[in-house]
């Protein structure tokens, strides 16, 4: 009994802890696919936020001006995909794969010119998870929450906070307007352009942090290639949650409980190939033939004139 | 004759080239930068670069063989674009590509190589072209985005092919994840012995040429175009849209499917787990350097691939960062993807220039 205890305590925790990064990116997707621009960038803001981040702690000695570099190199990175798509109509796909394209070259080189090393950076000061005494004390959770770090928390006040901006305010209605009718939107006096620009940047923070959180979170130092295509999963998520940072946030955690499930059933009977494949096929089965919502707003990758 | 020379001017191909000529001479330019910045010599680097990709017999072998897979994928998204499709899906296809080919190459044991060698680079190309067939088919009847879908079928293709690398077609008693050799009979020539460079290249620009005829000698071809231009008025001309989308998809995987299994064929002898380094991806920027053009695909991909060959060689002799050029690869991208970018970019000199006269 107390080693299913334990093992459900080990699923639990390992969801929650893979779930954040996914949290925080598929939420920037939200708001960029919610003001009218493909989400495809995210993979390369998250590099950049989980390099940037940990060059921020790095330098500082300070994990928290960590996040705030990685914050800012999200948004930085997210303006390439913003310039190009937005300004100068690029192909909302290439610019988005560019920006990816670039998060994943530029980042070894960084690390090679500044350390001179290959693989992986110095260690640098990290969030270690809480382990409050009062916290291990709520009946069955307590255990379970203590085991996150203060980045956890945080996302889940963004998310909520996320949602609320988009859906119950005044600035949120005009910007999924933007999404739905960029001409329409344009004609009743909407700074389409600009919403478009606090869209994306918008993601660009997000997904900034939800990198960090692989750096400075999971890990106290910058690997190459770590994201391993968590952006484009976030994408996928986003789509699953029909773009609404709620969804993202269900559809992570349920990305992030098959993933953990995998450490669990290595070695066993099951493949752990298959036990990753499952929430792809489920998805896709889903966003193909089930939810006609999940398509994107009518307006996505559309112009005002 | 000057009217001659206004209307090749004025032509898209000759626009598209300038850019593209302009993007490059950029980014180099950036790329020396960063050079300096790590502390080396550009010029030197450059020498060296160019010096071993092409001036010896090894370096352009090395450099053909890095331009291989990436002219492959290069034009797979290419074609797919004429319909104005993403191929994100690449890097999945080439893996089941891959592993088909490999499957074929080693299990069927009776044919001569004349015939074992087509049969096999056939069944890469089928698995290919069948998975991205799928995410069309996705499109045309439910109306799912073919780039969500294609990144998703990516990890479940990865992922297949990984558990039948690991799992049931494991070779026996190898420690990594891959399968049985191939046979003999099933392997690509080499054009130039002792290295990577074998048959592959020449399939590769074959490819290249065959779509260049269908797109611009076919009624296909004429078809791709038109739902390029405009969808709504290809459709209305009459134009079955959803079929040429099948047919498009179809052969862009195919020719993904292709690269995996002239991977399998030619470099690996039989599958190998993660032996893509994102050349789906790659493909995505080789084709925007060559304005979608495959016959531009042959030269962007021999570019970036004499590039990679010089800076591989570079980073055995010097400290140089091997990344920067891939640095230099999205770098032209970008600035291949924005004319307008490029010409705000230049305006600044064009107008110094005029105003010194």
């Amino acid at each position: 009994m107390g080693n299913i205890a334990n093992l459900t305590y080990v699923v639990l925790v390992s969801t929650l802890r893979m779930s954040v990064p996914l949290i925080l990116a598929s939420t920037g997707g939200a708001f960029s696919i919610r003001c009218g621009v493909s989400d495809l960038g995210c993979e390369g803001m998250m590099i950049a936020g989980a390099f940037f981040g940990m060059l921020g702690s790095y330098i500082t000695g300070n994990p928290w001006l960590g996040l705030v570099t990685a914050m800012l190199f999200g948004a930085i990175f997210s303006m390439i995909h913003a310039v190009m798509h937005v300004t100068y109509r690029v192909n909302a796909t290439i610019s988005g794969m560019c920006v990816n394209l670039l998060g994943t070259a530029i980042t070894p080189l960084l690390l090679q010119v500044i350390w001179g090393v290959r693989g992986k950076s110095a260690q640098v000061a990290a969030f270690s998870p809480l382990n409050l005494e009062w916290m291990k004390k709520i009946p069955a959770i307590g255990r379970m929450m203590a085991a996150q770090n203060i980045i956890f928390y945080l996302t889940i006040v963004l998310v909520v906070l996320g949602w609320m901006f988009l859906f119950k305010t005044t600035a949120g209605l005009r910007m999924r307007m933007v999404s739905e009718n960029p001409q329409a939107a344009s004609t009743v006096g909407i700074n389409v352009t600009g919403y478009k620009y606090f869209g994306v940047m918008m993601s660009g923070i997000f997904c900034g942090l939800g990198g960090a959180y692989l750096s400075l979170g999971q890990m106290n130092m910058f690997i190459d290639g770590m994201t391993s295509g968590r952006g484009y999963i976030a994408v996928v998520i986003n789509a699953f949650g029909r773009f609404s940072p709620l969804g993202a946030l269900a559809g992570s955690i349920f990305f992030g409980f098959f993933d953990s499930l995998q450490t669990v059933f290595q070695g066993s009977v099951i493949p752990t190939q298959w036990m990753m494949m499952l929430p792809y096929i489920l998805t896709l089965a889903v966003i193909s033939v089930g939810l006609r919502k999940s398509r994107s707003p009518a307006g996505v990758g559309k112009y005002h004139e | 004759m000057r009217e001659k020379m206004q209307q090749i001017k004025d032509t898209k191909a000759f626009q598209s080239l300038i850019t593209s000529v302009i993007a490059l001479v950029i980014s180099l330019l950036l790329g020396a930068v960063i050079i300096w910045l790590s502390g080396y010599s550009p010029v030197e680097s450059y020498k060296a670069i160019l010096g071993f990709s092409l001036g010896t017999k090894k370096g352009i072998a090395l450099s053909l063989s890095q331009a291989t897979p990436i002219m492959f994928t290069g034009l797979a998204v290419a074609i797919a674009y004429k319909v104005r499709m993403i191929n994100t899906g690449a890097e999945g296809q080439l893996y089941v590509g891959a592993m088909a080919a490999a499957v074929a190459g080693a299990y069927i044991t009776f044919l001569p190589r004349a015939v074992h060698i087509p049969a096999a680079m056939f069944c890469g190309i089928m698995a290919g072209g069948l998975a991205a067939l799928f995410v069309a088919f996705l499109k045309v009847r439910f109306g799912a985005g073919e780039v969500i879908t294609s990144l998703m079928l990516n990890q479940v293709l990865i992922l297949f092919t990984s558990y039948l690398a690991n799992g049931p077609l494991k070779s026996e008693g190898s420690g990594l994840a891959q399968t049985e050799m191939i046979l003999e009979t099933a392997e690509l020539t080499r054009l130039i012995p002792k290295t990577q460079l074998t048959t592959a290249v020449l399939i590769a620009v074959i490819a290249a040429f065959i779509l260049h005829f269908i797109l611009t000698r076919t009624t296909y071809g004429y078809e791709m175009k038109a739902i390029g231009l405009n969808v709504d008025a290809a459709k209305t001309a009459g134009i079955h849209v959803s079929r040429i989308y099948l047919r498009t998809f179809f052969i862009s995987g195919a020719i993904a499917g292709l690269c995996g299994a002239s991977m399998a064929l030619g470099t690996n002898h039989r599958f190998v787990e993660g032996f893509s380094v994102n050349y789906g991806f790659a493909g995505i920027s080789v084709a925007a350097l060559a304005a979608y053009n495959p016959l531009g695909v042959i030269l962007s991909a021999i570019l970036f691939g004499v590039l990679k060959a010089g800076s591989i060689t570079l980073n055995r002799t010097t400290p140089v960062p091997i990344e920067f050029v891939d640095v230099i690869q999205v770098l032209v991208v970008i600035l291949v993807a924005a004319p307008t970018l490029i010409r705000a970019l230049i305006k600044p000199f064009s107008l110094l220039v005029k105003g010194g006269k």
